[in-house]
């Protein structure tokens, strides 16, 4: 295959000044696309935007029913700790289940015009954030009544959530170059995420699984981003730097190999059978 | 050879589909050896049997499919396959998807936003221009979708059929728009199985059987070597 884009008559740097003029106009493309899916979400139900707290306000009213009343677990800290694990998790999940179908989904708009695929794992993953962003909070406002008082340290939320979300968008991006090729993948990615969510020391604390297992979770950004907020909004406690900027490199190189894998497969996904 | 006016270039090209998911579905190729220049001003009228590759020809010209063989130059300018309704959604209104629309077909925000305007005017959609979509008839979602694709003047305009939408006093409207457009020097391509059209609107004609470009010159020359094809083949 040979294709050549020659600027025939046009000056010298046409066609960088080109490329800049549709990254922009992508981006500008993903930010609409976002805005139109949050309200897709909220015109779909009576209470509109209400769910987005609602739901997750309901499970975690359900995981304190069994764990806090029911089975009354002996350490009083233990509803808490799940429930900033499974807020932490949840927008991961979310996001990469949703944005890894968004390729896969959006065949037929790909094949009736020119646009990069890329565009589309993103809309979801940043629509999750902004859902993420309320529900989280939610449960700041739980964990202040609770007696888990606002301290210096949430000063490094901000580089977390900005690892996570590029950790998040890099998965998602990985699941949804896949997807197109194999569709059958749909119906185990759930699966590999149940398991993902042990190996991320969501339920338990890393400390309480032996020491070369809790090695091997170190390796996992989304175990270490777990274990720092928890950090961060529970014991006042700074994140492990060294630990961050691991989980910072994985991620960025995860995303810079997705984005490049998604660019050399999208014009293979154009031509897959319906 | 005069460089400047030669828009995309095409020698020998080929796309190969996959016609159904299965671990060794063969290729199939629905686009053999197709040869074509496209310059500047011209006005192309595609003609061939329904499953020649008019369709595939089209998606290769507006960069959607990349070729599997030959060689597509191409110089850098904005393309456009006319379609009308892509990327919207029932629940936004018609004012966020002609947003949407309009982006997806190459338009940046502000530019869409600006010509906003003129959609509502010439959908004549009046006050369900703010209303969700999914209220529409679909004679009113085809008004909008025909209105938002005349926004993104590119400099070639590839049409597969679309020449005239919605009931009968909006086609005459956007037949005429359309027809505007495509005498007022922009650079068209046409796929439709109407000889009459393609007379009223083409300067030159290609004629594609199978995937392979036959014939490519005067529109009247080629539609003759077509009928003529067709004919001894009916006879045969």
């Amino acid at each position: 295959m040979q294709e050549s884009t020659q600027a025939y008559g046009y000056p010298p740097g046409a066609a960088r000044k080109g490329m800049f003029a549709r990254v922009r106009r992508s981006l500008e493309l993903v930010f609409f696309l976002c805005y139109a899916e949050l309200h897709a979400e909220r015109a779909r139900a009576y209470l509109g935007f209400v769910w987005w707290v609602l739901e997750p306000a309901m499970n975690m009213a359900v995981l304190y029913f069994v764990f806090g009343v029911m089975l009354r677990t002996a350490d009083a800290g233990y509803v808490p700790f799940l429930l900033v694990g499974l807020t932490v998790w949840q927008w991961f999940k979310s996001g990469v289940s949703h944005g890894g179908n968004a390729i896969w989904g959006n065949l037929n708009l790909i094949r009736q015009v020119k646009l990069s695929p890329l565009v589309f794992p993103c809309v979801q993953v940043l629509a999750d954030s902004v859902k993420f962003l309320y529900i989280f909070a939610l449960l700041l406002v739980l964990l202040w009544c609770t007696g888990y008082p606002p301290n210096p340290t949430y000063l490094g939320l901000v580089p977390l959530l900005l690892v996570e979300l590029v950790f998040t968008l890099a998965i998602a991006y990985l699941v949804a170059a896949v997807i197109p090729l194999v569709p059958d993948l749909r119906f185990v990615i759930d699966q590999l995420l149940a398991l993902l969510m042990f190996l991320s020391a969501v339920m338990f604390s890393a400390d309480s699984v032996p020491p070369g297992i809790r090695k091997l979770l170190m390796f996992n950004p989304i175990a270490t981003l777990v274990g720092a907020t928890r950090g961060i909004l529970l014991h006042a406690q700074w994140p492990n730097w060294s630990e961050l900027a691991s989980a910072c490199a994985i991620s960025l190189l995860l995303l810079v190999g997705a984005i490049a894998l998604i660019r050399r497969l999208a014009h293979v996904y154009v031509k897959q059978a319906a | 050879m005069n460089m400047d006016a030669s828009l995309i270039t095409l020698e020998n090209v080929g796309v190969a589909m996959r016609s159904k998911l299965h671990w060794n579905s063969k290729k199939f190729w629905a686009l053999q050896d197709v040869s074509l220049r496209l310059e500047r001003g011209m006005r192309l009228g595609i003609v061939g049997r329904n499953g020649a590759g008019k369709s595939t020809l089209l998606r290769v010209l507006a960069g959607i499919l990349a070729p599997d063989r030959g060689q597509l130059r191409r110089a850098t300018m904005s393309c456009q396959l006319l379609s009308l309704s892509v990327g919207f959604m029932p629940h936004l209104s018609g004012r966020d998807n002609a947003i949407v629309s309009g982006m997806m077909q190459g338009l940046d925000y502000r530019s869409i936003v600006t010509r906003l305007p003129a959609v509502r005017e010439f959908s004549g959609l009046g006050d369900f221009f703010d209303e969700p979509i999914s209220s529409y008839s679909s004679g009113m979602v085809l008004r909008l979708g025909f209105s938002v694709a005349m926004q993104v003047e590119p400099e070639i305009l590839l049409i597969d059929e679309v020449l005239a939408v919605g009931d009968a006093e909006f086609q005459k409207k956007s037949g005429d728009a359309l027809r505007q457009r495509i005498h007022g020097g922009t650079t068209v391509v046409i796929v439709s199985q109407s000889n009459t059209q393609i007379r009223e609107l083409c300067d030159c004609a290609l004629w594609i059987d199978r995937g392979t470009s036959k014939m490519l010159g005067g529109v009247d020359e080629v539609l003759a070597a077509y009928r003529h094809a067709r004919e001894s083949a009916e006879t045969a």
